[in-house]
């Protein structure tokens, strides 16, 4: 299984949806504005990694009505 | 007259034999024919006969081997087993019933989804969302279907990162149910529960799919506490569990697409989001520009101010000095007398002949004071 889990994917696209919103308000100050940005295209990165890489895995669960 | 093959027995001997003698012959008979007679008393013990053109059998079970509720004139497949009862006489013991031939199986699901429906299973308000993708996911079907295969391989085209976990069944047949409905409550009570169950089948006639539409299959679905998803069969083909579950796929493929995003379209999207965040950085940067400009402006402007207003100040000063100093007032006609360089404010001091230096405005004169004559108002009087 890929390091990055399915919850974090989750929670990253959620982090970059508001970074993307914060970088929209007009009274942002530019240090927090640029820290954002880099963060967002770490994040970006992040994703791009996710979906490149990740792979399912199948494992098979004894059924307790076959004991 | 008693042959020597012949034995004579008691009532309950003879019962007894026979029932040995049956059990032995056959263990458990598989009859099929027509409900006749159906009859639940006490709310547990079920009693109907089976029939066809030329005979009756007398059948005897519980309600709990239902598969739902019945109707006289349905075709049914019964396994049980037959016995003499010392009191009741023949019967076979019911161990299981299941709707048969198309038209039974239809008319059986119609009269359970009436009797779920009034229960409130169906209930969109009962439907909860899936998360959305799950990160594990319970999946119960036949490992050897095709419903498996194409289900694993769309997830796998479509998304990765999830942790599939399979409890294999059966998916048709008089087990089936009973597998299914185990492996429904089995993931609802592990430690870590799935985030989603997903019960999927491929397609098939009525009579494979039917495990769907049996009542304890349907309220497992309905019971689990774990989010459902249920595709059996084709399209075209509704279930009972199906519509009891919080979302129905149409398909076992379609069951994959409905849980997960897919990740080309995500890649894509993270394209779209790169573009817009270099955007809207680079519109942050600008009004800060534009900011500066702005400032820098307003803030010559303000020294500019601060400039005139320093350089009027000045000039009223100037003006003012140059008012009160003494060549101002020289200009205006007075003149100043100095004796031994020394300026001269009272005619004290001073006697006829003393010699003294004047100052007009333009030029110093050397002068002799020829007549003092004192002013009665002086103040050194």
């Amino acid at each position: 299984m890929a390091k990055t889990s399915k919850a974090s994917y989750q929670a990253m696209a959620n982090e970059l949806n508001d970074i993307l919103l914060e970088l929209q308000a007009e009274d942002l100050d530019i240090d927090t504005a640029v820290k954002q940005y880099e963060r967002g295209l770490e994040l970006i990165k992040e994703l791009e990694t996710y979906l490149k890489s990740a792979e399912n895995t199948v494992s098979k669960l004894k059924a307790k009505f076959s004991d | 007259m008693q042959t020597p093959s012949e034995i004579e027995l008691s009532v309950s001997e003879f019962v007894a034999l026979l029932n040995q003698t049956l059990e032995y012959a056959y263990p458990s008979v598989v009859i099929t024919g027509e409900l006749a007679n159906l009859r639940v008393s006490k709310g547990k013990w079920l009693y109907f006969d089976l029939k066809d053109e030329q005979s009756t059998v007398k059948f005897f079970g519980t309600v709990y081997m239902l598969p739902g509720p019945l109707e006289d004139g349905m075709l049914v497949r019964v396994r049980g087993v037959p016995r003499l009862h010392n009191l009741y006489g023949f019967s076979v013991n019911v161990m299981s019933i299941q709707p048969a031939g198309e038209g039974s199986i239809r008319k059986a699901a119609d009269l359970l989804a009436h009797k779920l429906e009034a229960e409130g299973l169906f209930d969109p308000a009962r439907k909860r969302n899936l998360p959305y993708p799950p990160e594990r996911i319970g999946l119960i079907t036949s490992g050897q279907s095709a419903a498996y295969a194409d289900f694993i391989k769309i997830l796998n085209a479509r998304w990765g990162g999830v942790v599939v976990q399979l409890i294999d069944v059966q998916v048709q047949g008089e087990v089936a149910p009973q597998q299914i409905v185990g492996a429904i409550e089995q993931f609802n009570e592990l430690q870590e529960t799935p985030d989603v169950l997903v019960l999927i089948r491929g397609g098939g006639s009525a009579e494979d799919l039917a495990a769907f539409s049996t009542e304890q299959v349907t309220r497992a679905v309905a019971a689990s506490r774990v989010p459902t998803l249920v595709a059996i069969g084709h399209e075209v083909d509704i279930s009972l569990a199906e519509l009891a579950a919080d979302q129905r796929a149409s398909t076992p493929s379609n069951a994959a697409e409905l849980l997960t995003p897919d990740k080309r379209h995500e890649l894509a999207l993270t394209k779209d989001y790169r573009r817009s965040l270099t955007q809207l950085m680079q519109t942050r940067l600008q009004s800060g520009k534009t900011e500066l400009k702005h400032a820098s402006l307003q803030l010559s402007q303000i020294v500019s101010g601060l400039l005139k207003h320093g350089r009027t100040h000045l000039s009223g000063q100037l003006q003012l000095l140059s008012a009160l100093s003494p060549a101002a007032v020289l200009t205006r006609g007075y003149a100043i007398v100095r004796r031994d360089g020394k300026i001269v404010r009272s005619g004290l001091g001073l006697e006829p002949g003393a010699i003294v230096n004047v100052e007009v405005v333009d030029a110093e004169l050397e002068a002799t004071v020829t007549k003092l004559e004192r002013k009665s108002s002086g103040k050194n009087k």
